[in-house]
């Protein structure tokens, strides 16, 4: 990686490219771990994360926890398990499902319930890195926290 | 892998706590007869939903296979609950 911002430097340097060419070239580069293949070349493979087990929910409260036991809430639940669950919509009678997707139809959420599949699952986990969400109650704030371990 | 065993825990501070260990391998032998009795109302209502028998049962054997490791707990001060799918 450090090579190719060298040689891109060096052509700026030469006046073989314009700076804002040498940018664009630069910033491509910076994106191309994330967008590229697995089978990359040895500079992604420290990036390269293992695939999470297990998807955690956690309930934290900010104000007034006992210091050794913080979290009110703690769900792991396997991954394998929620990969399982998406294959459960395949079981819903025709009839029934129809019924479901025109309901979100009607309530302005216009999705259908055969188009789900496990790889959107997969998808969504490599979105979720760490999402946290902040709850403001009457006596306490609370913290639930959704990440992929 | 099927679960073997479930782990329940109860804190309450008046009570005593109360730790639960359910041996759900032998939980399934005991319900093989009532699974062979439900089979032909399970066939039934595949038939009525139209949905392939050999599929449901293969989803639900999955999901049955991937309930290990499944935890779950509820911390109060004054109260905590888990459960915990080994």
């Amino acid at each position: 990686m450090n090579e190719d911002r060298r040689r891109i430097l060096e052509l700026l340097a030469q006046g073989k490219i314009t700076a804002d060419e040498a940018e664009r070239l630069i910033s491509a580069l910076e994106k191309e771990p994330a967008s590229g293949s697995p089978n990359q070349g040895s500079d992604s493979s420290p990036r390269a994360k293992p695939k999470p087990k297990y998807l955690r929910v956690l309930v934290e409260s900010q104000e007034g926890a006992a210091p050794d036991n913080p979290s009110l809430v703690n769900v792991r639940v396997p991954m394998q398990l929620l990969r399982a669950g998406v294959k459960l919509v395949s079981l819903i009678p025709v009839q029934a499902r129809d019924h479901v997707n025109g309901a979100l139809r009607e309530n302005g959420v216009p999705f259908d319930l055969s188009q789900i599949k496990p790889e959107n699952l997969e998808e969504i986990v490599d979105q979720l890195e760490d999402l946290t969400v902040d709850v403001d109650q009457k006596n306490e704030k609370v913290k639930v926290r959704v990440f992929c371990e | 892998m099927m679960p073997f065993a479930a782990e329940i825990s109860i804190r309450n501070r008046r009570r005593r706590p109360l730790q639960l260990w359910i041996p759900l391998a032998l939980l399934w032998i005991l319900l093989l007869p009532v699974v062979a009795l439900l089979l032909p109302v399970f066939l039934i209502a595949c038939l009525i939903g139209d949905v392939p028998p050999l599929h449901a049962v293969a989803v639900l054997w999955k999901i049955l296979n991937s309930l290990d490791d499944t935890e779950f707990s509820v911390d109060k001060p004054e109260f905590s609950f888990s459960v915990h799918i080994y």
